[in-house]
């Protein structure tokens, strides 16, 4: 199992500093094993960004599934999942919510001039991240790798309640991209194609 | 709080549902709406408060004699495809009209309602109807106008030898509505007078779900509205020519926001070759990429669409790469759409002509279930995603990682380096660039706008929202 690879397989195509970060390394830990993988030609790098080759998404999913069988973990995975699928549509809809408003019933940009409707949707935000945050519980206590995932939520949100608009559901480290990554993994874990 | 449906019954809507308060208001004007019964507002509302059911609620069901009924929810409130609706109930209804109460308060509806300031206490009222067969002839959504463009004419979708929820589940490839006319003539000809009678009682555009029973039409609910900004435009300068209301009418209808919204870039007719759901305004040309790495190459020689069945945070950066996006699956609220608008890229999602038949059924299975903004009428079930997902645990262990996406798009979808235009507001896919249509050119806006500066007084060069602005004050 390495953590840079198959934080790669979840994230696609990636710079340096956004591996890191999911992955909880330094840069340079990274990097140092960015080369490695790719000497073994299981990631692959494309203008400035890194990305996993089909042979490494292969070996990713034989080690996933094996590390997955040797923690006995796959009823617990599952379970989770199916929790994290009930939520999954309340996330999409509080981001479109935050990207456009209804007005006279017309759905527009969102230009957060409304500051009591961004106040509703952020507070609904709160709420779901409660509920995911004890899946992501009960995620870390079959595979502790899932525990970053909560780390990584928590912080967009607080980096979005301080202000910062575009951590919800418009760059790079927002909470819904994080959201995206865990589903990915989550599918990947158990071994289970999207759509 | 049980009512009849019946043109005697006059509850206003916050007692009945609107989706009653339609059907009765249908009855009154002499259109065909099957017997049935409404549980008010208020015995909803009670449900809510201590979980009382209504006393009576079988023996109006056992008065209906029909062996099989529907049970459907109707707020006051539009909350489209929030709740829960059951057909073909046989026996008691007790359990199916509770299930309907208390699908008030799933998670989905609570967000919609924050969202649109609707209080959480309302509840629901419950609409029990015989059942009609769409499996005996057909069933369908039909809008009196056309909701993108305001034409004249009846516009909608028809799916043969089936009931109403497979056509708004996206299930199954529906055929449009005017396909009626050759099937179904009597039943053509009663809809498009349906249709007429509807706009000149509620003086607006309006859309109906009907079902057609062994060549018989029935109506199963009204709305009026419903239209894009831009045919909301269009609409209300041509009732006004019509008389059905009048220029002063016309200028109120169009808020400034619907303006500015009427007033973004469309693309030019062309050769449509496929329609979704516009999830992010603005319209983009471009040459077709059908992976995500292709999108990132292919963008160094110029603007590329990326086109994928549904879009994953692997596609990041071809999404990022891309000057516009095209799915095959999905709603307003997909991930693609989702990251679409972050990026300020149009997009048009959930075109589900690109898919191959036999992947029609996968395809309706990952469709967004509502729309939470409330721009159109599509239902589905809360947890697509997961249905979906649930059937592809059988697949081969890994067979995403191998399969492509472009062997999900069928025969239909555009192939890798065409060129093609998507605009982001309309959801039309076009061949080729058909070029755009700047707001100015819009006769209808421009008629609009001069009535409004009827009303204001005021000649002056101004933008049309200060133009449109300046008229609803003095209105």
């Amino acid at each position: 199992m390495s953590e840079v690879l198959h934080t790669l397989r979840c994230m696609g195509f990636a710079e340096l500093s956004r591996i890191a970060d999911a992955a909880a390394l330094t840069g340079a830990e990274t990097e140092s094993e960015l080369i490695d993988l790719a000497v073994d030609g299981l990631v692959t790098r494309q203008m400035g960004a890194w990305g996993p080759t089909d042979a490494g998404r292969a070996e990713d999913t034989r080690r996933t599934a094996a590390e997955l069988d040797a923690a006995g973990a796959r009823g617990a995975v599952d379970a989770a999942y199916g929790k994290f699928l009930t939520l999954n549509p309340e996330l999409l809809d509080l981001c479109s919510a935050w990207q456009l408003r209804p007005v006279d019933g017309v759905p527009v940009p969102n230009d957060h001039h409304d500051t009591a409707y961004d106040a509703r949707v952020l507070s609904l935000f709160g709420e779901l991240d409660q509920r995911a945050e004890v899946v992501c519980a009960h995620l870390a206590a079959a595979l502790p790798r899932f525990a970053r995932y909560r780390e990584r939520l928590g912080a967009a949100l607080d980096r979005a309640r301080a202000g910062a608009l575009e951590e919800l559901a418009d760059s790079l480290t927002s909470y819904h991209v994080v959201w995206f990554q865990l589903h990915e993994d989550l599918l990947v874990t158990l071994g289970r194609p999207r759509g | 709080m049980i009512l009849p449906l019946a043109p005697s019954v006059h509850e206003p809507a916050d007692v009945l549902g609107g989706k009653a308060h339609g059907l009765i208001t249908m009855m009154r004007l002499g259109l065909p709406v099957p017997a049935g019964f409404v549980v008010a507002v208020p015995a909803g509302a009670a449900f809510l408060r201590d979980g009382t059911m209504p006393s009576g609620l079988e023996a109006a069901r056992d008065a209906l004699g029909a062996e099989a009924v529907s049970v459907r929810s109707g707020a006051a409130v539009s909350m489209p495809g929030m709740m829960s609706t059951l057909l073909d109930v046989r026996g008691p209804i007790t359990t199916a009209v509770s299930d309907v109460f208390a699908s008030w308060n799933t998670p989905r509806a609570r967000i919609y309602r924050v969202l649109h300031d609707i209080p959480h206490d309302l509840g629901t009222a419950v609409v029990i109807q015989r059942m009609v067969y769409g499996e005996r002839g057909g069933s369908g959504v039909a809008f009196s106008r056309d909701p993108t463009t305001g034409a004249p004419q009846p516009y909608g979708d028809v799916l043969f030898g089936h009931r109403g929820d497979t056509v708004v589940s996206g299930r199954t490839a529906t055929l449009p509505v005017t396909a009626l006319k050759e099937r179904e003539p009597t039943a053509w000809e009663a809809l498009v007078a349906a249709l007429a009678v509807l706009e000149a009682h509620y003086r607006d555009a309006c859309h109906v779900e009907f079902t057609v029973e062994a060549g018989r039409l029935w109506l199963l609910q009204v709305r009026p509205g419903g239209l894009t900004a831009r045919a909301a435009v269009r609409v209300a300068v041509d009732l006004a020519d019509e008389g059905l209301i009048d220029r002063r009418e016309a200028v109120r209808r169009i808020s400034p926001h619907r303006l500015r919204a009427a007033a973004t870039p469309r693309m030019l007719g062309g050769d449509i070759v496929a329609r979704g759901r516009g999830a992010s305004p603005g319209v983009a040309t471009g040459r077709v990429a059908r992976t995500a790495d292709r999108a990132v190459r292919m963008a160094a020689d110029g603007p590329v669409i990326l086109v994928r069945p549904e879009t994953s945070p692997s596609d990041l950066h071809g999404l990022a790469a891309a000057t516009g996006i095209l799915t095959a699956r999905g709603g307003l609220a997909s991930h693609a759409a989702v990251v679409a608008r972050s990026l300020g890229r149009p997009a048009v999602v959930g075109a589900a002509d690109l898919l191959g038949p036999a992947n029609l059924l996968r395809a309706a299975d990952v469709r967004d279930p509502a729309d939470l903004l409330g721009a159109a009428d599509v239902r589905g079930a809360a947890d697509v995603r997961g249905a979906a997902d649930v059937r592809g645990a059988a697949d081969v262990r890994g067979a995403a990682d191998v399969r492509g996406a472009a062997d999900l798009l069928g025969p239909a979808a555009p192939r890798e380096g065409t060129l093609i235009t998507i605009d982001g507001s309309s959801g039309e896919v076009a061949l080729g660039n058909p070029g755009l249509t700047p707001a100015v050119a819009d006769t209808h806006l421009h008629r609009l706008l001069g009535w409004a500066d009827d009303i204001s007084g005021d000649r002056s060069p101004r933008t049309g929202e200060e133009r449109l602005t300046a008229a609803r004050e003095k209105l």
